[in-house]
Order: C-alpha cells, then sequence, then structure tokens
C-alpha cells in the first residue's frame, strides 16, 4: 500500500509540473493583454510599462516560469492582476463552494442511477429496461445550459419552492445539483447495468441461487458489490470533473465555484488566477484518481495483494 | 463488503433526508434591501484605481467627485466650485455641506490634494494618471480651498477632475481600497462577502442597496420574475425586455443613452482606403430596421461620436440614407460588381449580442452586393487585433464620452495605438489642423465651430460609420420607485429609489 502510495506521489509531482508548465506557456502565448484589460485605452504607454514592470510582465516568460515555480515552491501563488487579492485566498473562497455542489450532485446521480441500472439490469430486454435507458439517454441529451432554466422555470418561478440562484442555505444547492446530477446518472446508469449484466452471469451468482438466496439478496449481496469496481472507477473520474468546476452550471446558477472563476480570469487574462486555478484543478483530478485507485485495492484484494 | 455497503445505503439516506428538510427551510435574505441586478460584478472600489463601468458606476454612490458633467456634457461643480486665476491656475472652493466622510471625519482640501497627489504618482500606477498629466502642482490654500496649476492652458480641465476623493490617511498610508470604501458619498460601504454580492447603505434613511451579479441575462430576468432581485439596468437581449414589458408586475422604463456604436475601418487596406467603398457601405446599411427591430425603445441613429445635445455635438447633419442603389453605384464606380464582388472580412466579440447584430449587418451589405466573413473572439483577443490594427472593418461602441478631446484621441493622426486610440490609422492633414486649432484656442464658441467642422469632416471622410447611441432601460419589481436613469446609463438613480414593503 505504501508504495502505491509513493509511486503515485511521485506521478502527482510530475504531472502538476507539466500541466503548471504547459498552462503558463499557452496563457502568455495567447492573444490578449492583462494589462490592456486593466488600464482600458486611457492610459499613456509609461503608464503601461510601469504597470507591466510593477506586476513583472516586462521580463522574459522563462524568467517569468522560473519565478513562478520558485513561489510556488513556498506556497505562494502569488496576487490577482486585477483584485489584487491573494490567489490562494480567492481559491479557498471558491473551493468550498465547487466542493459542496459537487458532492450534492454526485450524491443526486447515485441516487438516480443506482435504481435505474439495476432495474435495467434486472429486467434485460422488457419495457422497464427500455425506459429506464431511456430515461438515461434523455438525461445524458439535454445540455445544461436548456436544463438548468428549465428546472428553474418549473421549480423557483411556477411552483415557487427553490430559490433561482445564488449560494444562500442549502435549498439553493438543489437545482445546480439536479442539474449536474442528472447528466452524470445517465452514463453512471448505463455503466452499472453493463456491469451487473456481467456479473449476473457469474457462477457465483448461480451458486447463490442454488443455496436459496432470494433475489433481492443475490443482486443486493452478491452481484452489485461485485459490479462495484468499474462503477467506482467512473464515480471517481466524475468527482474529478467537478470539482474542477461546472463552468455552465456555475454561470446559469451564479454559483461561485471554480470554473467560473477560471473561465473569468481567462477572459480577464489574470495570468496569476488561471495558473492558481489549473493547478487546483489538476491537483483535484491526480488526488481523486490516487483515492480512487486506494479505494480499489482497499475494496479488492486481488490488488492489494498484488495479484 | 457487506457492511460497507450498508453503511453507504445509510448515508445516502440520511444526506437525502437533509436535503428534503432543507427544502422546507428555504433561506429569506433581507427583504428590507433594495437588491439590484449586475451583469458583471465591480472590480474595485478605489476610486484611483477602477476602470471597469460597473465599480465606476458604484464608486459614484460613495465617494464624492469635485467635479460632474449636466445632461449637456458640460463640466458642472460637484463638491467644489471654481474659478481661473490665471490661464494655467485654477481655484476650487469645497462647498459647506455634506462633506462627511464614512468614518466623520470632514472631507478637506488636504483630502483633495493627498487623492490626486497619489494618482500622480508614478510609482503608484494608476489608470487615470494619464489624464492628469497636465497638472503640474497642487497646493492647499485652506481647509476649503485649492489650486491646480497646469503645464498648458486648458479650458476643458475641470471636466477631469471626476475621480472620488479618499482621505488623506488612505492616500498618505498607501492603502488599496479595493474590497472596502471610505468615502463621502450617499451611501456608505457595508459588507462585500462575496465577489457577487456588495451591501452598501444609504445615509440620509438607512436603506440599504445589495448589488447580486447574475451573469446569465435569462437567469437575472427569472431572478426579478420571482423577486430575488428587485431591479437591474441594461445588459438584455431585445427579447427579453420585451417579455418584462409584457408582464403584469413588473414595470420597464427606457431613456436614450450616449454609449456610441460604430463600424470601424483599417484605412491603410487597400480596399477600406478608397472613401467610395466606406460611403457604399454607410448607404447598404438599413439602420432603422436595425434599432427598430433589435434595439427599439430609446435608441436613436447616430452621426458622430457626441450625441447632438452635447455642448460641442453636431446639431444638424444630413447622414448616409438606407439607399441600396446607391451603394451599388459607388461600389461600381469603386471597381466592384457581381462579377467582383467586394470581400471583407468584419470582426467582433464573441457576446451573443453583437454576434446577432454583425449577422445582420453581414445580410445588409450582402444585398448591396458586398460579401461579408465574420469572424468573433474573446474580448482580449479582439481588443488586442483591434489595436494592433489586425482587421479590416469591426464593431464597437465609446463608453462614458464626456469631453470633446476625444476627437484627439481617436482620429488624429498622431493617436494611433498606443498612443491613442486611432485604431483605423485614420490620417487626415485637415483634421489634424482643425482638432490642433480648435485645443489652442481659449473661446468656447470658436471652440464649438471648430467642432462642427471638424465632424462635418468626419462624417464626409467616414473613418467610422456611426451606428446608432444605445438606449438605457431598467426593469424593477412594482414596489419599486424613484429609479431614474440617466444618459450616461450610472446608477445614481439608487440615491433616490424607494421600496415599498
Amino acid at each position: 500500500m505504501f508504495r502505491i502510495i509513493l509511486a503515485r506521489l511521485v506521478s502527482t509531482v510530475i504531472v502538476v509540473f507539466g500541466v503548471a508548465s504547459l498552462v503558463f506557456l499557452l496563457i502568455h502565448f495567447v492573444p490578449g493583454d492583462p494589462v490592456d484589460m486593466m488600464l482600458g485605452e486611457n492610459a499613456q504607454m509609461a503608464d503601461r510599462e510601469a504597470l507591466r514592470e510593477s506586476l513583472g510582465l516586462n521580463r522574459p516568460v522563462g524568467i517569468q516560469l522560473l519565478h513562478y515555480f520558485s513561489n510556488l515552491l513556498q506556497g505562494d501563488l502569488g496576487t490577482s492582476l486585477h483584485s489584487r487579492e491573494p490567489v490562494v485566498q480567492m481559491l479557498a473562497e471558491r473551493l468550498p463552494a465547487t466542493a459542496e455542489l459537487a458532492m450534492a450532485s454526485l450524491l443526486i446521480s447515485c441516487l438516480i442511477a443506482f435504481p435505474l441500472g439495476i432495474i435495467a439490469a434486472l429486467n434485460k430486454g422488457k419495457t422497464w429496461d427500455k425506459t429506464a435507458m431511456g430515461v438515461s439517454l434523455l438525461g445524458v441529451s439535454i445540455p445544461n445550459f436548456l436544463l438548468g432554466p428549465v428546472l428553474i422555470l418549473i421549480f423557483s418561478i411556477y411552483l415557487g419552492w427553490l430559490p433561482v440562484s445564488g449560494r444562500e442555505g442549502l435549498d439553493s444547492m438543489v437545482l445546480p445539483a439536479i442539474t449536474l446530477g442528472t447528466a452524470l446518472a445517465a452514463v453512471l446508469s448505463r455503466m452499472i447495468r453493463s456491469t451487473l449484466l456481467e456479473v449476473l452471469q457469474e457462477d457465483f451468482i448461480r451458486t447463490a441461487r442454488a443455496k436459496g438466496d432470494s433475489h433481492y439478496q443475490v443482486v443486493i449481496r452478491h452481484a452489485l458489490p461485485n459490479a462495484m469496481l468499474p462503477i467506482i472507477t467512473l464515480l471517481g473520474l466524475q468527482l474529478g470533473v467537478l470539482l474542477g468546476g461546472a463552468v455552465i452550471t456555475e454561470t446559469v446558477f451564479s454559483w461561485p465555484g471554480i470554473g467560473k472563476l477560471t473561465i473569468d480570469s481567462i477572459m480577464k487574462r489574470d495570468y496569476p488566477v488561471v495558473q492558481g486555478c489549473v493547478l487546483l484543478i489538476s491537483l483535484t483530478y491526480v488526488i481523486v484518481n490516487m483515492l480512487t485507485d486506494l479505494l480499489y485495492a482497499w475494496i479488492d484484494p486481488r490488488i492489494r495483494l498484488g495479484q | 463488503m457487506t457492511f460497507l455497503f450498508r453503511k453507504s445505503v445509510l448515508f445516502k439516506k440520511v444526506c437525502f433526508l437533509l436535503i428534503i428538510l432543507s427544502l422546507a427551510g428555504c433561506s429569506n435574505p433581507n427583504s428590507n434591501a433594495i437588491r439590484f441586478g449586475l451583469a458583471s460584478a465591480p472590480i474595485s472600489l478605489d476610486p484611483r484605481f477602477a476602470t471597469d463601468a460597473t465599480s465606476a458606476r458604484i464608486n459614484r454612490l460613495l465617494y464624492q467627485r469635485l467635479v460632474d458633467f449636466d445632461e449637456h456634457f458640460r463640466a458642472v461643480p460637484s463638491l467644489a466650485e471654481w474659478e481661473l486665476l490665471g490661464d494655467r491656475h485654477y481655484r476650487f472652493k469645497l462647498r459647506d455641506q455634506g462633506r462627511l466622510f464614512q468614518s466623520g471625519e470632514k472631507l478637506t482640501a488636504n483630502d483633495v490634494k493627498a487623492t490626486y497627489d497619489y494618482i500622480l504618482d508614478a510609482d503608484n500606477v494608476s489608470p487615470h494618471r494619464g489624464a492628469l498629466l497636465n497638472i503640474s502642482n497642487i497646493a492647499v490654500v485652506d481647509s476649503n480651498t485649492i489650486d491646480f496649476f497646469l503645464k498648458n492652458a486648458d479650458p476643458l480641465f475641470p471636466g477631469y477632475l471626476v475621480i472620488g476623493i479618499v482621505p488623506e490617511r488612505v492616500a498618505k498610508q498607501g492603502l488599496v481600497l479595493n474590497k472596502r470604501s471610505l468615502g463621502s458619498g450617499q451611501f456608505k460601504y457595508i459588507d462585500w462577502p462575496s465577489n457577487d454580492h456588495l451591501i452598501i447603505e444609504r445615509h440620509r434613511d438607512k436603506q440599504r442597496v445589495e448589488f447580486i451579479h447574475v451573469q446569465d441575462a435569462t437567469v437575472r430576468v427569472l431572478k426579478l420574475i420571482r423577486g430575488e432581485i428587485d431591479l437591474f439596468q441594461n445588459d438584455l437581449p431585445k427579447e427579453l425586455v420585451r417579455y418584462l414589458e409584457n408582464r403584469e408586475s413588473i414595470h420597464v422604463e427606457h431613456c436614450q443613452g450616449s454609449n456610441f456604436s460604430y463600424l470601424g475601418f483599417n484605412l491603410e487596406d487597400p480596399l477600406l482606403k478608397d472613401r467610395r467603398v466606406r460611403q457604399a457601405i454607410a448607404h447598404a446599411l438599413d439602420k432603422k430596421s436595425l434599432i427598430q427591430y433589435l434595439l427599439g425603445g430609446e435608441t436613436i441613429s447616430a452621426n458622430t461620436l457626441l450625441t447632438p445635445d452635447h455642448w460641442a455635438g453636431l446639431k444638424s447633419a444630413s447622414s448616409y440614407e438606407f439607399n441600396l442603389e446607391k451603394s451599388r453605384q459607388l461600389l461600381k464606380s469603386a471597381g466592384y460588381d457581381n462579377s467582383h464582388p467586394l470581400l471583407l472580412e468584419y470582426k467582433t466579440s464573441s457576446d451573443p449580442f453583437r454576434i446577432r447584430i454583425a449577422t445582420i449587418i453581414q445580410q445588409q451589405l450582402a444585398e448591396a452586393g458586398i460579401k461579408v466573413k465574420l469572424r468573433s473572439f474573446d474580448w482580449a483577443t479582439f481588443y488586442g487585433d483591434i489595436k494592433a490594427g489586425r482587421f479590416q472593418m469591426y464593431s464597437l461602441s465609446w463608453v462614458g464620452i464626456n469631453s470633446p478631446d476625444i476627437f484627439r484621441y481617436v482620429f488624429h493622426s498622431a493617436s494611433v495605438p498606443p498612443k491613442g486610440a486611432n485604431r483605423g490609422r485614420y490620417n487626415n492633414a485637415l483634421v489634424d489642423t482643425l482638432i490642433d486649432q480648435i485645443e489652442s484656442t481659449p473661446d468656447v464658441q470658436v471652440r464649438i465651430n471648430g467642432y462642427q467642422q471638424l465632424q462635418q469632416q468626419l462624417l464626409l471622410d467616414l473613418p467610422y460609420v456611426p451606428l446608432w447611441y444605445e438606449e438605457h432601460f431598467m426593469a424593477a419589481n412594482d414596489n419599486i420607485s424613484g429609479y431614474q436613469l440617466v444618459k450616461d446609463g450610472n446608477y445614481d438613480g439608487l440615491n433616490d429609489v424607494m421600496k415599498k414593503l
């Protein structure tokens, strides 16, 4: 187990270093100047240069990159060019919102996907199966920028149950979580159906049935736990995506998360914030993947024992 | 394994229960406050640094400035009256009343000097420094009187003193008030709990105003309908404005604006440097339909950068009427016809509404036989291209134009970026001379005549095809009253807005 963690940590450092350098170079090479975005056109040439110098943007990109990494090693992500706030603080303000929404939508996707997937698998080829998979197809087909406003219309405007947008209390999380969760549930339920179908063909299921276990016991106790590995992989990937911020959903629901911060800072060419966001997102991905692997090893002794 | 699974089922049940419970306890934010929806969040509450429109408009509520503009864009006293003591010496006398900072200290001439000295100090890199470089010295006479000495005579000088005054100790200690405010305006700063939520309070009656940033236009409308915001101003597609106009409990008001939209050309481009081509484009545009169907309300067709009621604006002008025949003739005389059509590339930002306008213009120009390839970019890329002259044709707006010195900045041949905003590389010796002459005379009437002549010349030359002055509008729930729209689109209406509970 220790070796798995160590290997993962080493690869984490390499991945994060690679991502950080790539993003640094890309964002510096795309057209668009942060000084223009900040000063507008009324500024004098000398003021532009002064600002460029005070922000360190007049130095060669290589030197800026080195400077960035040396600060990074000391845990300093820099300050926003626009608001002059420390990037760490900006990320710390946004991270809880993103994490909250990610967990809630993952929960909702599980609540939808497990029943759908199980029903579909147990009734393969029948009307139930087709209905369940039809529903999941619908979930994955409706884009979030449409589903979001439709849900707002129904639950906020006509029924008046939930707030339209913003992040004020738990109730404001329901609609964005459902919007994100349904799309995830669609993929997840298909995965559950197919892996469950596979497992249900296995010998030990027949044995369990032969022992006289009830249908319910066979599925819940034997089939589902054995179908969990690929499902956990998918859940891990989805959690990674969610923690990286869901830009469209965050925009529609004015949810102050990482995704919106990333896009806004790219638009403003706020280099330190973009770098901070991307670093955080890539770190989250790597950590979630690592945790998924550890979870594997914990669930499945074959992996843990290296067989 | 079974245990793990059972535990997770239990966990889900608990979470589900939590969600259901939370549904029952919907939160209700402070309902006395007036909630104002914003399309973009303010960036800085420090008037010495803020450049974005939202911050500038909110800072007007939190800070006072020496000078303001009347409805004809003439500089008028705000915090101070002024007199000209020599051609390069202005004396400002602060008014007696209403000079208290949020902290309770009185605003004095020392605060004014400290604010402007801070901006003029190159080390502080204030974006407003460039406009104030004509100041050679600022001297405090007494606590109510302050003198500004200039390097060169400039009758428009008072119009530059529109920056909010911060307390002297803030300026002296080098504090930057990005996330708080210590002004002396009609409102005081209360809190800025998140980037999307700013709270201020009116001194007079303790009425709170909360600014709530809702980026998505549809969601902003839905929030208004549900009463989660009480009012907002601008930044909405026409169909949503119509939708709101037809709703019972919401009222929509319109007012003429001063933001000038135009089609810009690259005059170094071999195709567009021919004036006949630009005139053909002007005649091919059916501005009336565009305004009627797309912009609506109080949007009015424009002939020049300044509105007709600006003190230096063009009072009478023969504009380019919509005439496809004339357009085709001009194109033909320039050497283009159906077998050899004019091909142009048109750049615009990625804003959906701007793209829609551009698409209609593309269609209108096609009817005159001009083929236009439309390209849209994110704002930073688009703006970078425009400044660098990497375009044939583009559309943009000038926002917040008060002073006619904009003509030097936009059309003088010495103002090619980065020195100014002559993005189309317009070079006309006559226009340069006119601008130089106007700015060297102190006589206001001579200046007005000069500006008339200059604007006629620009209309003839068409370095820009003037489009329109976009209207401002506000939409509010019926319990909101007293919000007055103004021409430059600021939020001063909040000084008098009331909410019926």
